[in-house]
């Protein structure tokens, strides 16, 4: 397995891309994306793969200065295990042919050689130079013919300038195996950034979209909103606060009886995730804010208490209110630390869960458990076929 | 709405100045000045944010240019495509990112975002009052961008880009020489304007004509530069 170096998006892939696969970063014109490719080279190299780099946008010391730039890595002190093929031969290939055939020829001729002497197991392209100067098709095929009988790993970068039937093109009639668009949105905030994984051959995988931010060189990928909801009592707030890094809770009431009013607000970082949690009031006064709650959460959990079984039926109103039925969903059945005889069973019949909806026994108190809970919600929300 | 103020008196004066999402080209014959009238436009006024994607020159001698003006210097942010060739490891700053080469779009796109994002957050000025924030984009030049790259590809590249000038409320400022290039290359770069300024040289100064707007009758008027403003007439 290759890895691209980006924690989340390789359990994501189970692992990272099969050798041998064709892999593409499509690109939007805007959106910072060239360290897809940066993380996935440097995972390589470090790996101690051989790989070769055909950048025909810039020259060799100015790919080498980006490279170190944004992941610390020195191309040079991988000696040998690096081959980069820059600009300038793309001029001298233009300059010296003007036939789109000759160039392709010339092109084929020069990846070969380097095939040979390195034998070359990764190749790294930055594509849409190539695609302008021979044609979608014949630059797609050079990398498909020339490189080491079809056994070396391609992963290539494109600024997509077409939309979304280049993307298909390439797994439809190129058959690529692993797809993965960059685009930006301007919708909820400006300048917001996300991946969407369009297609896998490996893998069932549905197609899944994630924001993502940049910081310290690294992808983080961005789970903006995760909903704790449940009936008044069960444990949300504890289960904020034992869930996230740093967070505030809007709790009015006097000792030992505290209320959230408004909402408790999380904020944490797990398994390459930064992720921001809001839990909802229990109570039905507040119930008419909870759809706005909801609005673009990307997965509900479910709090409810095991020593309240009467409780389960405003559990279920909260699901409802919250519509758990189109994201998806975890069921924490808190306060397992206290005296309790509610089962699993129970607790699914009673809400009508899907099968697939997991249901862990926790004490919200302790925070290993509410962890593997938001782990958990993690794991569906990258996995979840809604 | 925001309307923005082009230093150009017939327009300013008829239409008030031009709403964001505008796009203008600056076509002239090679030493005509295109620059100067480029600059009269994308200066940015109080308040407002000038993005600058420099082909032709370095960041250095665009900020030596500068110099003299009364731009305010820290409301302008560039994306260098010249320095890089010769220093490699030149690296970014808060207002001037560098990129490969002028074949860079991926380069350029990024960096006009990143450069954006930080004008939004109120990196470049903290005690920006106006948001959005008025941002005019300024090309200098397409033609660079035309030797680089496919006519077709640059199109569509550009038609992405205006797309989100719009989205920010922004407007684009581009100048492109008139002589270097066919017909079938300036009618395509002049589809994605909504005003064109041409420009020619006489023997007794520079001329101008305004095309895209109704109200301002497209004719040649002489003009000259003083003070950042330009002014058409004798």
């Amino acid at each position: 397995m290759i890895r691209t170096g980006i924690t989340g998006i390789d359990e994501m892939l189970g692992s990272g891309i099969p050798r041998g696969s064709r892999v593409l970063f499509s690109l939007e014109p805007g959106v910072d994306a060239r360290l897809f490719m940066y993380s996935t080279l440097n995972a390589a190299l470090s790996q101690g793969l051989r790989c070769m780099i055909v950048n025909p946008l810039a020259t060799e010391e100015v790919f080498r200065n980006d490279l170190l730039e944004a992941k610390g890595a020195d191309i040079n002190s991988f000696g040998d295990q690096a081959v980069i093929l820059d600009s300038r031969e793309r001029e001298r290939i233009n300059k010296t042919f003007s036939r789109r055939e000759d160039r392709r020829k010339e092109w084929d001729s020069l990846l070969q050689a380097v095939c040979e002497r390195q034998k070359t197991e990764v190749l790294f392209v930055y594509f849409d130079l190539i695609y302008e100067d021979l044609g979608l098709e014949a630059g797609v095929d050079l990398f498909k013919i020339s490189c080491c009988e079809g056994k070396s790993t391609l992963v290539m970068e494109n600024l997509n300038l077409e939309g979304q039937q280049l993307v298909s093109r390439f797994s439809e009639d190129f058959g690529f195996d692993l797809i993965i668009t960059l685009k930006s949105g301007y919708t909820t905030m400006p300048f917001f950034n996300f991946f969407t994984l369009e297609y896998t051959s490996w893998s069932r995988m549905p197609t899944r979209s994630i924001p993502y931010l940049i910081s310290e060189g690294a992808i983080r990928l961005y789970i903006p909103k995760i909903v704790v909801t449940g009936p008044a009592s069960s444990g949300k707030s504890t289960f904020v606060a034992n869930a996230s890094d740093r967070g505030v809770s809007v709790d009015r009431g006097g000792q030992g009886e505290q209320t959230t009013v408004a909402m408790d607000l999380g904020w944490l970082h797990l398994k390459g995730f930064e992720i921001t949690i809001y839990g909802t009031p229990g109570r039905p006064r507040f119930d008419p804010i909870i759809p706005q709650l909801v609005l673009h959460a990307m997965g509900i959990v479910l709090v409810v208490d095991v020593t309240r079984k009467d409780s389960l039926g405003r559990a279920k109103e909260l699901m409802a209110l919250a519509h758990a039925e189109r994201l998806p969903m975890v069921v924490a059945a808190n306060k397992v630390d206290l005296p309790h005889s509610l089962t699993e069973e129970e607790i699914r019949s009673a809400l009508d869960l899907r099968n697939d909806t997991p249901v862990y026994f926790i004490s919200a108190l302790r925070r290993a458990e509410v962890r593997h809970v938001i782990e958990s919600m993690v794991d569906q929300i990258t996995r979840f076929p809604f | 709405m925001y309307s923005y103020k082009t230093g150009i008196r017939p327009i300013d004066e008829v239409t008030g100045g031009l709403e964001p999402g505008s796009n203008i080209l600056i076509l002239a014959p090679p030493m005509s000045g295109a620059e100067k009238v480029g600059f009269v436009l994308a200066r940015p006024r109080e308040g407002e944010y000038t993005i600058i994607l420099s082909t032709d020159q370095s960041s250095l001698e665009l900020t030596e240019d500068l110099m003299g003006s009364s731009v305010a210097k820290d409301h302008v942010g560039v994306i260098d495509s010249i320095t890089k060739m010769s220093t490699p490891d030149a690296v970014d700053t808060l207002r001037v990112k560098y990129i490969a080469s002028p074949s860079d779009l991926t380069g350029i796109g990024i960096k006009f975002s990143q450069l954006a994002e930080s004008i939004f957050k109120g990196e470049f000025d903290r005690s920006g009052e106006l948001f959005p924030p008025p941002v005019r984009f300024y090309t200098n030049s397409l033609s660079t961008l035309l030797m680089y790259r496919k006519l077709e590809v640059l199109y569509q590249f550009l038609h992405v880009l205006n797309a989100k000038l719009k989205k920010m409320d922004a407007i684009g400022i581009y100048t492109l020489n008139s002589e270097s290039f066919d017909e079938r290359t300036i009618s395509l770069m002049k589809q994605l304007m909504n005003l064109v300024i041409e420009i020619k040289e006489e023997n007794d100064g520079g001329y101008l004509r305004i095309r895209g707007k109704p109200e301002i009758a497209p004719e040649w008027k002489k003009f000259h530069i003083e003070h950042d403003e330009l002014m058409v007439g004798p």
